[in-house]
């Protein structure tokens, strides 16, 4: 906070200096390009924050940074300039920021903040301040309704994630004769969504469900409700979590020593820290995403060493490779046709990009190019076990007991 | 309905109770003798827990033996807290509306320091280790080893606290004052001093909560509020002041959480509580177990 007070008063001494006298054109060429955003630093979005995109932000703001700057068609580089506050973990409070770094700041370009719930609220937001905005962590179904169109979404949304979800357990179901399914869910926008998407999916593939249900963010404790689970004898667990919840599910089931074949959890499997923390117990846990510096994209090995020798720590796999996708598409867009957000929409919508996480290609802000993946960790890495044409390995399953 | 997995979900609930009673225990001996509301007792629950991880992560400690470090290190640090900002305020002559008032927005800032100073030290990470977990077989059903253990360490540790305030000189100076501010005084209790030990022993009993919840939960920087309230719960349900009640008060409100959220969703848990508050709020209101009502030298201004 102490930067953004700073950076204000800096901006009022340059506002009145530029008022006063006239400055060659050229002076304007080297001044950075602001680009606000808030991420939660504190309250329960803050791990997944911490952890998916913040990195990503400041790895991209020195490479670009060290290049010289963000290459501006038709002008020369500039500096990139972080203008950046803590929501809070509060949607209202996060509304409140991106309102004035829209109107007031007037700031070059928008990032978006961490998670569904949070996207959903901001961009109607930059929407109608004209901002082109690519959420990294966004899953929502119903930011297609709100028909947004300078919002883009660069991850599989719910419905293609969990179609992915459940033609990977139909493929499983047959030989390995597994069909009672108990599904828990995060009472969050991104857990009701999922839910919402996969229960029709589930009566489609002819699975049993003898469990649904829900658990408020923040949760503390899901020992007797996997205890009631493990009693009713599900044979797959498909819990639709946020991080902290995840690793809370995962050390439960384990201690009322419940180990269905397919243990499937959400968001905050695919992080490196769910495979430190559960070390061979981690074996065979299933979850959403994946991502993998084993892919064949361009750039993506170079992606990952790059974020460990900033960060001393791996990247997620999963939507951490998507956040810093978000930043290449718009480095480029920006290489493209400069600044004029508009020209940035359009180039938006007419591109197919490269990024580490393979093409990605926006059809009404959606990304087409990518399909709902499952990954599963496997000694040690969170290999990519579903659609087979994405695959990095094969599935294993049943998953080994807990260990 | 199955009976014995009802039976198993009470007592799973009455495990976490007995978490619940030794936290609240330490918030309510400051209150009870003090009114000093602090709200930060969670921060310190927190930062028990961190020290935990740090200490068996690094040094390879054994969680239950880092007890032997959280709990001194945290009640030298209550009393410093207690000398540093709350000394001052409890030596001015005021109402005990203007006392809870000032040590409120003390223990407030105290909590925005202590959470933010434990994210800037430790960032938002999650943080766990694995002790104890796997299943143990005990009365025909599974329980969490840790969670088991956990328990007993907090039954010993009240127990020992109970038989502080019992059997010992001092332990009687602290009851004393408790139920006569004015008497004890008159009697020659050395009321600063009872009063830095009490904080020191209510910051002390919050870090050894912590130090064993760490066993079982993962920390962030963020765990403590919702065990201040859980607390605040509890101390409510069990009598303001009252050691015995709070003790009560936590093993009902896990054994009723438990089957509560059994029954509906864990999405209700909080509803439960304070639907559990409520009721007793308008039935007895002075707590369960409170004969403070009783006592005219309590219920009115001191």
């Amino acid at each position: 906070m102490g930067t953004s007070i700073a950076r204000r008063s800096f901006l009022k001494i340059a506002g009145g200096t530029a008022a006063a006298t006239w400055l060659p054109r050229g002076a304007g060429a080297q001044s950075p390009i602001r680009i606000g955003f808030t991420l939660s630093a504190t309250g329960p979005y803050a791990v997944g924050a911490g952890i998916t995109q913040r990195p990503n932000y400041d790895l991209w703001l020195d490479q670009v940074n060290a290049k010289g700057g963000l290459a501006v068609a038709g002008g020369s580089r500039r500096p990139i300039q972080f203008v950046e506050h803590d929501d809070r973990s509060e949607i209202e409070t996060a509304v409140r920021l991106y309102e004035k770094m829209a109107n007031d700041d007037k700031v070059d370009l928008l990032l978006p903040p961490w998670g569904t719930a949070m996207n959903f609220a901001v961009a109607p937001v930059a929407n109608k301040a004209g901002y082109p905005m690519i959420g990294p962590t966004v899953g929502s179904l119903k930011l297609k309704d709100l028909n947004l169109p300078y919002f883009y979404a660069v991850l599989a949304q719910p419905d293609a994630m969990m179609l992915s979800l459940a033609n990977f357990l139909k493929d499983v179901k047959g030989p390995q004769k597994l069909n009672r399914v108990a599904v828990i869910y995060v009472n969050d926008l991104f857990g009701l969504e999922h839910h919402g998407a996969l229960m029709p999916l589930l009566k489609d593939g002819g699975f049993e469900v003898v469990e649904v249900k829900s658990y408020p963010l923040g949760v503390k404790d899901l020992t007797d409700v996997l205890k009631g689970i493990k009693a009713k004898g599900a044979e797959i667990l498909v819990g639709l979590s946020y991080p902290p919840d995840t690793i809370l599910a995962t050390t439960q089931a384990k201690a009322v020593d419940f180990s269905p074949a397919v243990f499937y959890t959400a968001v905050g499997t695919a992080f490196p820290f769910y495979r430190d923390r559960f070390k061979g117990g981690a074996e065979g846990v299933t979850g959403v995403g994946a991502w993998n510096p084993k892919v064949k994209y361009p750039g993506a090995r170079a992606y990952f060493d790059a974020h460990v020798a900033k960060h001393k720590k791996e990247p997620d796999r999963w939507a951490s490779a998507f956040a810093y996708a978000t930043l290449q598409i718009l480095e480029a867009s920006v290489g493209a046709v400069g600044l004029d957000r508009a020209r940035i929409k359009a180039h938006l919508d007419a591109t197919e990009f490269t990024t580490v996480v393979g093409p990605v290609r926006f059809a009404k802000g959606v990304n087409s190019a990518t399909p709902g993946m499952v990954g599963q960790w496997q000694k040690g890495e969170f290999e990519v076990v579903w659609p087979p044409e994405r695959a990095t390995a094969k599935a294993v399953v049943p998953k080994p007991n807990w260990q | 309905m199955n009976l014995a997995l009802l039976a198993d979900v009470a007592a799973g609930g009455l495990l976490l109770g007995g978490l619940y009673a030794l936290i609240a225990v330490g918030l309510n001996l400051q209150y009870g003798l003090m009114r000093v509301l602090n709200v930060a007792h969670g921060e310190f629950l927190m930062l028990g827990g961190y020290l935990t991880y740090l200490l068996h992560v690094n040094l390879g400690m054994d969680p239950l033996l880092s007890l032997a470090v959280s709990a001194p290190v945290a009640f030298a640090g209550g009393v410093a807290v207690h000398v540093l900002l709350y000394r001052r305020l409890l030596r001015q002559e005021r109402t005990r509306e203007e006392l809870e008032a000032n040590s409120l927005l003390i223990s407030f800032g105290l909590l925005f320091i202590l959470q933010n100073g434990a994210l800037l030290l430790f960032s938002a990470d999650i943080r766990g280790y694995q002790y104890l977990d796997r299943p143990l077989r005990l009365l025909g059903t599974v329980f969490p080893t840790n969670r088991v253990v956990a328990f007993a360490t907090a039954a010993a540790v009240t127990a020992l606290l109970v038989l502080f305030l019992r059997r010992t000189l001092t332990g009687t100076a602290v009851r004393a004052l408790m139920q006569d501010p004015v008497g004890a005084r008159l009697i020659g209790v050395r009321v600063p001093r009872v009063h830095a030990l009490c904080f020191g022993l209510g910051v002390g009993l919050a870090a050894v909560s912590g130090s064993l919840l760490s066993m079982l939960f993962e920390l962030t920087p963020f765990v403590g509020l919702p065990y201040t309230i859980t607390a605040l719960v509890v101390i409510i349900l069990g009598g303001l002041g009252s050691v015995g009640g709070s003790l009560l008060g936590g093993l009902i409100l896990g054994v009723v959480e438990a089957l509560g959220v059994y029954f509906t969703a864990p999405d209700l848990r909080m509803v439960i509580s304070y639907a559990v508050l409520a009721l007793v709020l308008v039935l007895r209101p002075y707590g369960l177990f409170n004969t403070m009502a009783r006592r005219p030298g309590q219920a009115g201004p001191a």
